[in-house]
């Protein structure tokens, strides 16, 4: 194992190095450690607005979240193996040919991740803390209980990933009980409060219940060894479930490209590409990947939420169109998503070029998106007795969403999951995110103090987004045409 | 007028150069063989060609543009079968045709595809996806999908490879076809044998440099098969020890 492990990592290495430069690839520690320096160091200022335990809450619930879109193996490692013929021909697909096992690379594949990200981003945000903590005088054994929590938090999120997206390599019909048990699990702290959240995620009940909140080494013993129980548990289970043989399995399907593209025909010159963005949604699972790795998220987000402004009684003032500024955010990972379905080579062989390729993969994303997002944000608008916000909430919801999917798509191309992983794109886009999104939730937050002002200054930051999100469609012909798909 | 001028053309990949001021020309009507070992650069000049990648220096001439500057018109105009089987893997056969067809805007789509569909015995994967086919299968697809607008011109990179010997004698005898109708193709393949019996003129290249730019009647016109130049030419791991 561990001369797997090792050459499975230079393969990661290699392959994001191929899409960046070792500099800049070298650079994507530096600039976490930067970002969490500055972001540690103003804890102190934001506590105004929202107590410490709410906001590392939220911290290590973002982490937890990040972990579950890292982990899911089950879904990744199959694409993965089905790549094995074309031009990306990974390790993973090696028990094919050699004397090993799915079960050890697929193992392999879980420490890679595991080490990859702790290395490249949770390690340099604890040192960016343990800077921040000589300026802003936290103890040292706060950041350190932080950085495991942290830790653990990730591994939890990464090994349940794993965990329930090999489970439906095995059985959908299970797969689909675990979602709904995770949504029911989620629902019941959500909506009934009935358990706080740190039963569902322990790391969050082991930061919470360390200092500085509480000193109750009791319950930090006891959500530790949950803690580490369940991580060892959800991975012996996953690497148990995992297929010994992958064989493909040659299904029958019944052709429905050209039922799709009548269906398309209001995408103009893009209806062709678009039929084939939709049959490859169908036919790749995609839909069940979303049902799991997006859907999952807006409800953690829509029940925190509900249960930060009712649950804990914290006037912070999170309201709907809050929460439809954040969902916009969430839209990256779908687009990434749509640009990893298949590879891309034969487009080579066509009069197709990559910008074009690009925008039907826009409207696919429009097109899902609109549904989900609209349904989330009136759900939510429900659930906080809201109805009378919707009329901002939902323009801000579309307006952002495509703000944000067209400045993915102008920095990184049909190439997102790469090219987030270089810093110099990265800075781009936190700058492209966080300005825009920055403001609208100030403003949401006074939306009930002083509802023209802030619906007036949401308006003009709406404005200047439209602006921008024109500014990158038509930036996508110039910057990409000339890129190759291979 | 040539219907593939190459002049001067240089790929570098940061030091390592893939070609080295290459020179050429493709008559109209022309079946033109491009040859070389492994890494010789045939894939990274036919990519050129084709306005799949930009060259370094040096310029190119498809049909009187520029691949650099305008390769969608240039591939409205030509077909490629590249060197990797890869058709989409979510789609049918019989789909990816159908998709071609509707990017070309093919006229009788259908008729052509049953056609093609016939031709390479894709009926009897009819309802299998791409992903889910033998390597020769997709072979068969991307021939196919590169022959069904019936291109004036054609860019072939082995295209025999992972055919069975049927279909390669059946894809030998179009390509046979297709240079008696007076088509102009270009075709890298390792297979000298068959080449020598297509091609007109033909061009070997070894470690980015062009060796050989000749017509196959000039190569045998001095007692030589193609094999024998190629390997005098290229393959000195073949000389016998002095």
């Amino acid at each position: 194992m561990p001369s797997l492990l090792k050459l499975m990592m230079l393969e990661e290495y290699r392959l994001h190095v191929s899409h960046s430069s070792r500099r800049m690839f070298m650079a994507m520690p530096i600039y976490v450690f930067v970002l969490t320096f500055f972001f540690a160091g103003s804890f102190p200022n934001l506590q105004t607005g929202m107590p410490l335990s709410d906001m590392l809450t939220l911290a290590l619930g973002g982490v937890f979240i990040y972990g579950v879109s890292v982990g899911a193996f089950g879904f990744m490692g199959h694409t993965d193996i089905e790549r094995r013929y074309g031009k990306v021909n990974l390790i993973i697909a090696m028990p094919f040919l050699l004397p090993l096992s799915f079960r050890s690379t697929f193992f392999g594949m879980y420490l890679r991740d595991t080490i990859f990200y702790t290395i490249l981003i949770l390690g340099p945000a604890f040192c960016g803390v343990l800077l921040a903590s000589v300026f802003a005088h936290y103890a040292l054994i706060s950041c350190l209980m932080l950085f495991s929590s942290m830790f653990l938090a990730f591994l939890f999120g990464i090994s349940l990933s794993f965990a329930i997206s090999v489970l439906y390599t095995r059985s959908s019909a299970a797969f689909g009980v675990a979602v709904a048990a995770f949504g029911a699990l989620m629902a019941g702290f959500g909506i009934f409060h009935a358990y706080p959240l740190g039963y569902i995620i322990p790391p969050i009940g082991l930061e919470l219940s360390s200092t500085p909140f509480m000193h109750d080494p009791g319950a930090v013993l006891l959500y530790l060894t949950v803690s580490v129980i369940a991580v060892i548990l959800f991975t012996t289970f996953a690497v148990l479930m995992v297929k010994q043989e992958y064989e493909s399995t040659k299904s029958q399907y019944v052709e429905v490209f050209s039922r799709y593209k009548l269906m398309t025909k209001f995408a103009g010159s893009y209806q062709t590409l678009l039929a084939k963005e939709f049959v490859d949604i169908i036919r790749s699972g995609m839909l069940k990947k979303i049902g799991f790795a997006y859907v999952a998220p807006l409800l953690f987000l829509s029940f925190t939420t509900w249960y930060v402004n009712n649950g804990l009684k914290i006037p912070v003032g999170f309201n709907s169109v809050f929460y439809a500024g954040m969902v916009g955010f969430f839209g990256v990972m779908l687009y990434s998503w749509l640009t990893n379905i298949d590879l891309t080579d034969y487009f080579e062989t066509l009069p197709v070029n990559v910008p074009s390729v690009i925008k039907a993969k826009l409207i696919a994303f429009f097109i899902l998106t609109s549904i989900i997002s609209t349904i989330f944000v009136l759900g939510i608008s429900v659930l906080n007795n809201e109805m009378r916000l919707l009329w901002l909430a939902l323009p801000v919801l579309y307006i952002t969403g495509a703000y944000m999917v067209l400045a993915t798509a102008y920095l990184t191309g049909l190439s997102t999951n790469s090219f987030l992983f270089d810093p110099n794109i990265m800075m781009k886009f936190t700058a492209m995110a966080l300005v825009p999104d920055f403001g609208i939730t100030m403003l949401s937050l006074s939306i009930d103090s002083s509802p023209l002002i802030s619906a007036a200054g949401i308006g003009v930051v709406l404005v200047f987004v439209s602006a921008f999100s024109w500014y990158f469609y038509r930036g996508l012909e110039r910057k990409w045409a000339r890129q190759a798909f291979t | 007028m040539p219907v593939v001028e190459v002049d001067l053309i240089t790929k570098k990949y940061g030091s390592f150069t893939a070609l080295d001021n290459i020179s050429f020309k493709v008559e109209k009507g022309d079946f033109f063989g491009c040859f070389g070992p492994n890494g010789a650069g045939k894939s990274t000049l036919l990519k050129i060609m084709t306005g799949q990648i930009q060259p370094t220096g040096g310029r190119c001439s498809v049909l009187g543009l520029d691949p650099s500057a305008s390769s969608i018109e240039v591939k409205k105009a030509i077909g490629i079968v590249p060197e990797v089987e890869s058709p989409p893997s979510y789609l049918t056969a019989s789909e990816f045709l159908q998709f071609v067809c509707s990017i070309r805007k093919v006229d009788d789509a259908d008729k052509r595809i049953d056609y093609w569909m016939d031709f390479f015995d894709l009926a009897e994967s009819k309802g299998t996806l791409c992903r889910d086919l033998s390597k020769g299968m997709r072979q068969k697809v991307m021939l196919s999908a590169a022959f069904i607008h019936e291109p004036k011109l054609l860019f072939l990179d082995e295209p025999f490879i992972n055919l069975d010997p049927i279909y390669q004698h059946k894809l030998k005898d179009y390509l046979l076809a297709l240079r008696d109708e007076g088509r102009t193709v270009f075709l890298c393949s390792h297979i000298l044998e068959t080449a020598q019996k297509l091609c007109h003129n033909v061009i070997i290249l070894d470690h980015g440099h062009l060796a050989l730019n000749s017509s196959i009647e000039a190569i045998t016109s001095k007692g030589e098969d193609l094999e024998t130049a190629f390997l005098r030419l290229v393959g000195s791991v073949y000389a016998k020890p002095s």
